[in-house]
């Protein structure tokens, strides 16, 4: 009998394991540092999976570029402010093409922010914070037994797309516990694609722009735009492959709710009354799935962890206005939402609270595990 | 030659200016490995941002040429998860001892068996000669017309807090010298640093008065001396080494025990 109680996190963990991972460098930070600690427990059994914690977020993010050149399956786990600090890093990622992947347990920001408590604010960071132009993949999970399998997703679309493959989580789920039956899950392994250092090659793994040959390529525009292209559609390409999504709730429903992470699960009472898209893939956008569901509905409203990022990437993707309920400062509740949504005029009458909504009652609120469901 | 075969002469003549130290520093480097045996087969370079960094493209083996002061991370890393490489990381002062000097100061706790060869030239070369962290208190630079304001880092004293670490000062003058610590540096089992003293006439020696690359030179030939046999510590412009006890590398891995 496999089945047991696990933690968000230690799902996370255990997905990187089973892919193949050998490689963990990191730092603490709450809410992911179960990670870590994790990793470090995890290699003092298995010598064969080696583990650094590393002085900083820069560190790591470095670390794990490297392990990754010398052979082996890297990644690393923080949450926004290391994720910051992890930028550049992951910029380079890019443009040398290293497969690795990058955990990051979302948190309240900006800035140091409210550490333990759970937020989708880092959305447009996972996308476009580093500089220049790239291809992010990044997968958002939804549940204890998705942080398992899509941390697998994540290390096998890293090696298809040879690029740091980001899976975002956030303090609920991260530190949720549910029953989950791991071990039977198959995901086929995707093996590494890039040969490691020292393999009898000569190659130059270069941050800076260079010809094949790793001549220096600063002043060559044509290369450079020829190296972009080839680059982005082989990433989008891969991407393709893995345009996870789910499509349920009422579907007959006037409305659509756009909702994802571990905010699709608080709002599960809304089931009855909405028709549901869950982006899996936050990044690419999933344009072709999106555009063609959200043709059959009138209304659309986005509910997450953020003053409108993903809001405003599905107005951009559809061309057409969204309402929004916004969950700021950790308040991700069914309260919040139902506030929410009454806000915007959008709340079923059914679901209007029998009791008073008063602001001190919605503050002891919070979230509100007993409304997590399905 | 063989020497030869550890370069990629047909991409020379190189990107450095005439009169630069750090092709000095890589012609010593690549007959050091030639000696030692070290190919493409079992040696990878790390090297930083800067003129020094452009130091991979011309050796005949894998390199990786990281961000900016972002060397001990990658190599570390290389070296645990491949520990019968030898790593060798070669950086300028600015990337090693300033944007790195975070890495630098942990690194040293961890003592992992990897080769920091440093072109100390201090200055900010590549960026047209601003100060950097080992420039001369009171050197006229791009960032300091009016003299630099603060006292240099002390990088020997940063390393020798690893009481198993391995520090060299030497400069591009003194080859001899240079050769032997790059040699005893790569053997050493652990951290070893090697720290030289390189010119850079462009962008820092005619700003201070030197008239060449070659006034550079002799002016290493004639301010530094070799320290007292035995010494535990160098004085500015001192050459030597400074060995600490050699322990078997641990590679810094944590692995959990720690």
């Amino acid at each position: 009998m496999t089945k047991r109680l696990v933690q968000g996190n230690e799902a996370v963990l255990l997905g990187a394991v089973k892919a193949g991972a050998t490689f963990f460098a990191g730092y603490p930070i709450s809410p992911s540092s179960e990670i870590l600690a994790q990793a470090s427990v995890y290699a003092a059994s298995h010598p064969e999976f080696r583990f650094l914690q590393e002085e900083d977020e820069i560190a790591s993010a470095n670390a794990i570029l490297g392990g990754s050149l010398a052979g082996a399956k890297s990644f690393t786990a923080t949450s926004g402010p290391g994720f910051s600090l992890m930028q550049e890093a992951i910029g380079y990622g890019h443009k040398v093409g290293i497969p690795c992947v990058i955990v990051n347990v979302m948190r309240v920001g900006p800035g140091t922010g409210m550490p333990t408590m759970p937020g989708q604010g880092d959305l447009n960071q996972t996308r476009y914070g580093s500089t220049g132009d790239y291809t992010s993949i990044v997968f958002y999970p939804s549940s204890v037994t998705e942080c398992y399998e899509y941390t697998i997703h994540a290390f096998n679309a890293a090696e298809e797309s040879r690029s740091p493959v980001i899976i975002l989580s956030d303090a609920f789920l991260g530190h949720l516990n549910e029953v989950a039956d791991l071990e039977p899950i198959e995901i086929p392994i995707v093996p590494r694609t890039l040969e490691p250092l020292a393999s009898g090659g000569t190659r130059l793994f270069s941050g800076v722009a260079t010809y094949a040959d790793g001549e220096p390529a600063t002043a060559d525009s044509d290369e450079f735009i020829r190296q972009y292209y080839e680059g982005r559609d082989h990433r989008l390409a891969v991407a393709d492959k893995y345009a996870f999504y789910e499509y349920g709730w009422n579907k007959d429903a006037e409305t659509l709710v756009i909702a994802f992470g571990i905010t699709r699960r608080i709002a599960q009472p809304l089931a009855a009354h909405f028709a549901l898209f869950r982006p899996i893939r936050i990044w690419p956008t999933l344009d072709k799935e999106l555009t063609e569901i959200a043709g059959r509905y009138k209304k659309i409203i986005v509910i997450e962890g953020s003053d409108g990022q993903y809001a405003n990437v599905v107005e951009r993707m559809l061309l057409r206005r969204v309402k929004r309920v916004p969950l700021l400062g950790g308040r991700m509740s069914i309260e919040a939402i139902r506030e929410g949504l009454a806000h915007i005029g959008m709340l079923p009458k059914e679901l209007a609270s029998s009791g008073s909504e008063s602001a001190a009652g919605s503050r002891a609120a919070q979230t509100d595990v007993s409304s997590v469901v399905g | 030659m063989a020497v030869k075969d550890k370069l990629k002469v047909d991409l020379f003549p190189t990107i450095w200016c005439p009169g630069c130290g750090i092709g000095l520093i890589m012609q010593q480097l690549a007959t050091v490995m030639d000696e030692l045996g070290l190919d493409k087969g079992n040696t990878v370079l790390v090297t930083g941002i800067g003129c020094t960094g452009r130091m991979g493209a011309y050796m005949n083996f894998e390199s990786v040429y990281t961000l900016h002061g972002r060397t001990l991370p990658v190599a570390e890393a290389i070296k645990m998860v491949r520990p019968e490489l030898k790593v060798i990381v070669v950086s300028g002062d600015g990337d090693t001892a300033s944007i790195g000097g975070n890495h630098l100061l942990h690194s040293i706790r961890r003592n992992p068996d990897i080769t920091v060869i440093c072109n100390n030239n201090e200055i900010y070369g590549l960026t047209g000669g601003q100060a950097g962290p080992t420039t001369p208190q009171g050197t006229s630079t791009i960032s300091s017309p009016a003299g630099s304001a603060y006292t240099p880092i002390n990088l020997q004293g940063v390393v020798n807090t690893n009481p198993n670490s391995y520090y060299a000062k030497t400069t591009v003058y003194h080859q001899g010298p240079m050769r032997k610590a790059i040699k005893e540096a790569l053997g050493w089992p652990g951290f070893a640093f090697v720290d030289v003293a390189s010119q850079c006439i462009e962008n820092n020696g005619r700003r201070i008065g030197f008239a060449s690359a070659n006034d550079m030179l002799q002016n290493y030939r004639t301010e530094y001396k070799a320290a007292p046999p035995g010494s535990k510590h160098l004085e500015p412009h001192q050459l030597g080494i400074v060995k600490g006890e050699p322990v078997p590398a641990g590679n810094g891995h944590d692995n959990g025990k720690s």
